[in-house]
């Protein structure tokens, strides 16, 4: 799971902090800390798709999955386990 | 109930409220709740704390922060010092703050958390801020030359009573930024009367009672997010704030767990609310939902109709039409008529008048096209420190909108077109909100942005940047089946895909971001 943690965080440095990742925990919320914003989640969500070959439904958008690196490495842990 | 039609202040609907229901619930978020006399008494402290650090009727106090219980103490107590609420985007940077906070010369800073690394940016003191008042601060501001406190510090204990200073009716209370697409933010000047004005117009339509509980999801910065407060502080309602709206399914499931009877948003609040939530699938479960209403842009009907269906059968949904300038409304359409007048912005609202107007400021018959120019209490006093932009928006007839439309034989109103948005393309003049409209019906397209690029030839070369419903739709998909409905000339010459398209922060779709997009590659 290491691995899908970096690539998750990597992701985010790259495309939402523009490589500074101070200040980014696993815990940080995108939202609350304001580092994505409601059109970001979408983008977000379109990489773990393409990148981890999953489909996030629409009930499952909810932020216990998808909002910290954290929440989301659990996540895909709990989809990959059912696949 | 409390009774709305005595307030002349804004804050005293808050007041009244206390007084008659001190114990119902003013506003939930999340695990946090506070009732009306909770909510009174910090707006209270909040209020004396301000006076007592030399905050003076007229001063502007900027509120800089989230949607979150400590605005709306931070609200209402700038409200009761005669003070100006100035509600500024919690996400803007130094950039963009800089030059508002200058303008404004605000003497307080509310803010939050989230915004002190933005605030840290800046040299408050050589703005000449004297003080900050942040909510759950995590950073030390002792190193800054200005008077900063914490929420917590004040609202613990203190005198909890109501200043009741001497203030007017046609008081200043609030200057609103604008989101405009063009040029810098303009300031809109909104009195105590407009406010209240609207206030009591929209409770009116919309049968507002204090039995209504209202999911908030859009910003109490923007207009339309405080006209919800303002609202249902008045008849003693309830706020559900939910900041998390990129997360559908949650906000659906807190408007079951918490039986909200209104929910509000603007055109892509609802183009997600259908495409990217379980909404359909929960529908049932949404017995307490008496309304949604939608406003901030045009929605396609297509949308509209698809809205409908969606939504429980008890569920009416207000179609509503409004500006910064007027406080937040000027026309709905009345449910039960949003059928048989799908494209209309509807009736104006009680107090308000509205005339479609000709080049030379005549009033223009039924069915011909001018522009929209509204009268009534509710239209701002002017543009803050700008009288050109003020003398263009404000004359004899009222508030120019901007918008082309007409009326029909039943008095109601109907929006073709942004006076300085049309696209000439060839030898057209094409109107980009019938193209989009076009491409919604396609049932292929979430939502979408028609743009005109420059073109030496053309004059515009029509473009669309839209956000597929499914991946594999091809642009090919979608000019196929609007080619059926729209003339060749009006077909866009490329579609790009987004994942999503740019928003500004009060959720409508950002055009000129759209159009750097599409001019990239």
């Amino acid at each position: 799971m290491s691995e899908t943690r970096e690539q998750v965080r990597a992701y985010i440095v790259d495309n939402f902090l523009f490589g500074d990742d101070s200040g980014l925990e696993d815990s940080t919320s995108f939202l609350e800390s304001g580092m994505i914003d409601s059109t970001g989640i979408l983008e977000v969500i379109s990489f773990l798709e393409e990148q981890f070959s999953i489909k996030v439904h629409d009930e499952e958008l909810i932020p216990e999955n998808l909002d910290s690196i954290g929440n989301i490495v659990g996540f895909l842990g709990a989809k990959m386990a059912v696949a | 109930m409390p009774n709305i039609s005595n307030q002349t202040l804004i804050h005293q609907f808050l007041e009244e409220s206390a007084r008659a229901l001190p114990g119902k619930c003013a506003m939930v978020h999340g695990k946090e709740r506070i009732s009306y006399e909770g909510l009174n008494r910090e707006a209270n402290l909040v209020a004396r704390w301000l006076m007592d650090k030399g905050v003076t009727p007229g001063d502007r106090v900027a509120l800089m922060m989230e949607n979150c219980r400590e605005y709306l103490a931070g609200y209402y107590g700038v409200l009761k010092t005669g003070g100006v609420a100035v509600p500024l985007n919690p996400d803007l940077k130094p950039d963009g703050l800089v030059p508002l906070l200058a303008r404004i010369t605000p003497k307080c800073i509310i803010s939050s958390a989230k915004c002190e690394k933005a605030l840290r940016e800046i040299d408050l003191p050589v703005l000449s801020i004297p003080l900050l008042l942040i909510a759950r601060p995590r950073l030390k501001w002792n190193d800054v030359p200005l008077t900063a406190c914490s929420f917590g510090e004040i609202t613990g204990s203190g005198d909890g009573s109501d200043p009741d200073l001497q203030i007017n009716e046609t008081d200043l209370a609030s200057i609103i930024f604008t989101s405009g697409s063009t040029g810098q933010p303009k300031g809109v000047m909104l009195s105590h009367r407009n406010i209240v004005a609207n206030t009591n117009s929209i409770v009116r339509y919309l049968e507002l009672t204090s039995s209504d509980i209202q999911m908030v999801v859009l910003p109490f910065f923007y207009v339309m997010g405080k006209s919800l407060l303002n609202t249902h502080v008045a008849v003693g309602g309830t706020v559900v704030i939910n900041n998390t709206f990129a997360y559908p399914a949650s906000v659906v499931q807190q408007m079951i767990d918490e039986q909200v009877t209104g929910f509000s948003g603007v055109p892509s609040t609802y183009a997600y609310l259908l495409h990217r939530s379980p909404l359909r699938s929960v529908r049932d479960r949404l017995t307490s939902l008496r309304y949604c209403s939608q406003a901030g842009g045009h929605l396609a009907s297509h949308t509209k109709v698809d809205l409908i269906k969606a939504l429980p059968e008890h569920t009416k949904l207000y179609v509503m039409y409004g500006a910064t300038e007027a406080s937040a409304r000027l026309t709905y359409v009345e449910p039960h008529r949003l059928h048989d007048k799908i494209d209309s912005i509807g009736i104006p609202i009680p107090d308000v008048n509205m005339k479609v107007v000709g080049g030379d400021g005549e009033e223009l018959p039924q069915g011909e096209t001018g522009e929209l120019v509204a009268q009534g209490p509710n239209i701002m006093q002017g543009y803050w420190h700008d009288p050109d932009s003020t003398a263009k928006a404000l004359s004899i007839h009222g508030y120019h909108t901007g918008d082309l439309g007409y009326m029909d034989r039943d008095g109601y109103f109907f929006v073709v077109g942004r006076r300085d948005n049309q696209l000439k393309i060839g030898g057209h003049r094409v109107n980009p909100q019938e193209i989009e409209d076009a491409l919604i019906d396609t049932d292929l397209v979430m939502e979408c942005a028609v743009l005109g690029i420059e073109d030496t030839l053309a004059g515009h070369r029509l473009v669309a940047a839209a956000v597929p419903i499914e991946v594999e739709t091809t642009e090919r998909d979608i000019l196929q089946r609007c080619s059926q409905t729209l003339p060749r000339h009006k077909l866009p010459s490329e579609i790009r895909f987004f994942k999503a398209l740019p928003k500004n922060s009060s959720g409508k779709i950002d055009r000129a971001a759209c159009k750097e997009l599409m001019k990239e590659n």
